[in-house]
Order: structure tokens, then sequence, then C-alpha cells
């Protein structure tokens, strides 16, 4: 630009440019969004020592222990989640309308089955239509136990933060029932058997649980970057 | 030279304020990205907050126009919705609707649930309606919709009530939301960059002779 006066009015047309598109942007982007919770699957780590900080938090978190709850198994048996108590969980929560929930079935049969006798359960949570899971089960032969909810299904999910739930997600505990993770969406082998590795660490006092959940975390991060990568 | 002399000073009186305006054009440009992080993976210590809510993933809006309502959906990328289960009803009394006209989706195929037609992007209803009491009552429609994210999460059914606009299209129709992303961030980077250059040409102008 020759002069100050040219330059100083192209910069203020760029600021305006820039100001202009981020305020449209930020208006398109939030306007829609008001009102609507965000998913709890992202939430905080839980930190039940702070609870100042999970009053002002914007969103629900995932607890730091299992919560107690009991839902019908297929037979319509009320059936409580301390039928496993001492056990390391896998709890998924499902449906039958769900693709990628579907696909994720013979992984946790597999799983079900490497980890048979020992302390781990697979445990289904089918947010569905009691004869249509029923018929699903048995169509996939599902082995472990599943259990059936619509709405109380749903007051689960929210146990467990997910309070807008997407569709599939795991919670993985150790046999203290301590939460380790929250898998939000399609579980695949090698992160399973990492989760459940830490888990295994975990349960047998080799690490600590701060440093499972860390460690999870970041692997599992490592696992989407160069899976992405 | 007393052109130099005059913008040096002005320059530095202002330069404060526009990296201001710029950290705030760039910062709004680049929260949008949030969006586009990988989000199906986490472990119970991750504080990332980049799933999509369903409400933003599925965007619902209704317009009348004539003798019909058209309910247009946009989708965020990466996400569709499923054909058949796209319903709408009448939700105010005096509302008679007739079924949902839907163009032909992309034909998904999934071993595990079979093929199915889905949209992405966008897709609109047009929906025929009439009213019994001529107008006694506001439109309202109830809709029903479901969808999942390509990278392996689905939502549950949603069902909304939607009140629909009179006239030409709105702009929440009409404003596909992710454009702005870019523009804001390339705003961004350009006010970045012309902050820079004023600034180091300021302090060069700044030397004592």
């Amino acid at each position: 630009m020759k002069t100050p006066g040219l330059r100083f009015l192209g910069i203020a047309l760029v600021v305006l440019l820039g100001i202009w598109a981020g305020l449209k942007f930020h208006t398109v982007q939030r306007a829609p969004d008001a009102g609507v919770p965000v998913p709890a699957g992202m939430a905080s780590a839980p930190n039940p020592a702070e609870p100042s900080e999970l009053a002002a938090a914007p969103h629900p978190v995932i607890p730091a222990k299992l919560p107690d709850f009991s839902l019908q198994d297929l037979s319509g048996k009320p059936t409580s989640v301390d039928s496993w108590s001492g056990k390391s969980l896998v709890i998924n929560f499902w449906a039958t309308w769900c693709a990628p929930c579907r696909r994720e079935i013979p992984l946790l049969k597999s799983l079900a089955a490497d980890w048979a006798g020992r302390d781990l359960a697979i445990v289904g949570i089918a947010m569905d239509y009691p004869d249509k899971v029923r018929a699903f089960a048995a169509q996939f032969k599902i082995g472990y136990p599943v259990l059936i909810g619509e709405q109380d299904a749903l007051d689960v999910a929210a146990k467990f933060g997910m309070t807008s739930p997407a569709l599939p997600f795991t919670v993985f505990t150790d046999r203290r029932g301590e939460v380790v993770a929250l898998f939000v969406g399609e579980l695949h082998r090698p992160q399973a058997d990492f989760i459940l590795s830490e888990v295994q660490n975990l349960n047998d006092e080799r690490i600590a649980l701060p440093q499972a959940r860390r460690a999870i975390t970041e692997g599992l991060e490592a696992m989407a970057d160069k899976h992405s990568g | 030279m007393r052109g130099g002399h005059y913008s040096a000073p002005m320059q530095r009186t202002h330069a404060p304020a526009f990296v201001g305006f710029f950290l705030i054009a760039a910062l709004l440009g680049t929260a949008g990205t949030a969006y586009a992080k990988p989000w199906w993976m986490r472990g119970v210590d991750s504080n990332e907050t980049d799933f999509l809510p369903p409400d933003v993933a599925f965007r619902v809006a209704a317009r009348l126009d004539g003798n019909v309502v058209k309910v247009r959906w946009v989708i965020a990328d990466g996400y569709y919705l499923y054909r058949q289960k796209i319903e709408v009803k009448a939700e105010s009394p005096d509302l008679v609707v007739g079924s949902p006209a839907l163009p032909p989706g992309v034909v998904k195929t999934d071993p595990y649930l079979g093929t199915q037609q889905v949209y992405m992007q966008q897709v609109e209803a047009v929906v025929p309606y009439s009213r019994i009491d001529a107008g006694a009552h506001p439109v309202q429609i109830k809709v029903t919709y479901q969808g999942c994210a390509e990278a392996g999460l689905c939502y549950p059914p949603i069902t909304k009530v939607v009140f629909p606009t009179a006239g030409p299209s709105a702009v929440a129709l009409s404003v596909p939301p992710y454009p702005w992303e870019t523009i804001a961030i390339i705003g961004g980077a350009c006010a970045f960059l012309l902050a820079g250059l004023v600034l180091r040409k300021g302090r060069k102008l700044d030397i004592p002779s």
C-alpha cells in the first residue's frame, strides 16, 4: 500500500471481515444449541473431592464408582448390578436399531469367552423394546447377561453421565467397582484389549486408579491418532 | 516523512486494540474446530467436549409454503439420517397432515443392519397440510427422526414439536452452518498476519533517527 490511509483502510477491512465472520459463525453455531444438554460421554474425569467444581460444571460427569441400578433381564427378572459384585465389569449400552451396536456383538461374545472363569463379566444393557431384544439375542446367540429397559435404561445411562445418550457406549470397572473408562462409540478389539489389560493391572495392584485412567485416556488417544494418521 | 511520523504513533496506540480484535476473531473462528476432533475414543480422564449433541448433528426447521409444510434437516459432516425413520405428524388440534414426500436417499448397506436409505448434508420433506378451523390455532407439527455418525455412534430417535415459519425460507434453513467455520478461520488467520506486519512496521518507524 502506497499511503498510510490506504494501508489503514485495508487493515480495517480485514479486521472487520475477521470480526464479522467470527461473530457470524459464532451466532450460527451457537444459536441452535441453546438449551441443548451436552452429552456426558465427554465430561470431565470423576473428581468427588471437589464438589464445587462439579456443581459448576456445564454438563454431567462420569461417576467415580459404579452406581447402583436394577433392570429386568431377558426373562423379565429384575437384576441388580450387585449380582456381579467383586468382578470387573464391561457394561455395554446398545439397541437393536443401532448398526454399530450390532457390529460390536461378536466382539463382546468373544470377550465373554476369553475372560470366562476369570473375575470379569460382560453385561449388555439394551435400551430397546424387550421383544426385539429377546429376538435379537436369540438370533445372535448372545451368551452373556443382557438387561433391558426403556425409560429405566435411559435413567441408568444418565447415572453414568450420559444424559443425552448416544449408542453404543461401554463402561469398564475394576473389581472394586471403580469406573475406569467410559468408551463412547463402536468398540474394537485393540481398544477393548488395551482397556482390559489396564483393568487387569489395576486389579493386580500393579498400578493405581489415577494412573490406569490416565494410561487408558492417553493410550486411546494415541490409537486414534495412529488410526487417523 | 511527516506521514511516517504521523502513522507510527497512531499504529502504536491502536495496535493493542487491533490485536484484541484479531484474537477475538481468531478464537471465535477456531472455536468451531472442536467439533471436528475425533470423539469416538475416550477414557474417563478425558476432558474433551467435542461430542456433537444430537441437536447440533441434526438441525431441523420448517416453513409453510402454500398448502405444504417444508421440513428441512441440516446434517453435520460425518453424520446421516435414516430415511425410513423420518415421520411428520400434526401437533396442533386443527391440523391435518399428509404423508411426507421425501427424496430418495443414499443406499447404505450394513452387514448387521441390512440395506437402508440415508441422507447426508441435508434433506427436505414436503408435507401437505390442511386446517380444520381455518387458522384458529398456530400450526405445530411433530417430527421424528433418527441418525448416526459414520464413525460408529447412533442417537436414539428424536421427536420434536416444530413451529413452521411462514413465507420464504428462514435463515436457519438457508444457511448451512459449517462454511462459516472456514471463513472465520481464514479471516482470523489473515488478521493475525496483518497485525504482525503492522506491529513490525510500526516498530521500524519508531526507531529514532
